[in-house]
């Protein structure tokens, strides 16, 4: 299944977009999200380290099961304030 | 429970407050006649506001443009004001918190306290801040002055 995930700051300006897709076997985990994003994204790559998925408007664990309606963002050092 | 999150375009000025917002813009005064036994009442309110400084990095800017995903983030502030006032009996939290860009000098983050007692708004603000620059999904970019 393709996935969609929303991009911010500056993961949005490595990837030149503000989402990418994620090809993943059906009925992904979280983990499968981010090892997608890592493999198929090398450009995000070097964020994956400390970047944190989130599933609709939440912080995700990475045991989390996807559903293909979920909204995903990955969500890269903040600095609001 | 005595909690309100406003995501607001460009600076938080008086004027930007939203008239329901519960935040005072001028200075407290207390009641002709406080009723002396309402338990709920507060004896602290703490306002925070936060600036734009005039450079980043010793680059002078323009303005910080920050991005916000509203969504996730009003609700990560949500959360976490509803565990500190959970957590040590705070009255209300409001905050305020702009999109988009903010000059030097203008307000970008406003959060108002109040709390029975000084010690548990002050504690509250500072976790507050900490957790939002940790957790909140919220990104500034500096807007340079010397770049065309």
């Amino acid at each position: 299944m393709t996935l969609r995930v929303l991009l911010f700051g500056a993961e949005a300006r490595l990837a030149a977009a503000p989402a990418v897709q994620v090809h993943v076997p059906d009925r992904p985990l979280i983990r499968d999200i981010r090892d997608a994003l890592a493999a198929q994204h090398p450009a995000l790559s070097a964020s994956m380290a400390h970047a944190r998925l989130a599933r609709n408007h939440a912080f995700a664990n990475p045991d989390e099961p996807v559903s293909p309606d979920d909204e995903l963002a990955l969500i890269g050092l903040v600095s609001g304030g | 429970m005595n909690i309100r999150v406003t995501i607001i375009d460009g600076p938080i000025t008086p004027s930007a407050v939203p008239a329901d917002s519960g935040i005072s813009t001028t200075p407290a005064r207390p009641p002709a006649t406080a009723p002396p036994t309402v338990p709920a009442a507060p004896g602290a309110r703490l306002t925070f506001e936060g600036l734009v400084r005039p450079d980043e990095d010793g680059r002078p800017i323009l303005a910080l443009d920050y991005q916000v995903y509203d969504p996730m983030a009003t609700r990560q502030m949500e959360s976490i004001a509803r565990a500190l006032l959970e957590e040590l009996g705070l009255l209300s939290i409001t905050i305020l918190h702009s999109r988009g860009q903010v000059r030097p000098a203008q307000c970008s983050l406003r959060i108002d306290i109040t709390a029975r007692h000084r010690a548990e708004a002050i504690t509250a603000m500072a976790r507050f801040i900490d957790q939002l620059k940790r957790d909140v999904p919220i990104w500034k970019t500096p807007i340079f002055a010397d770049i065309g």
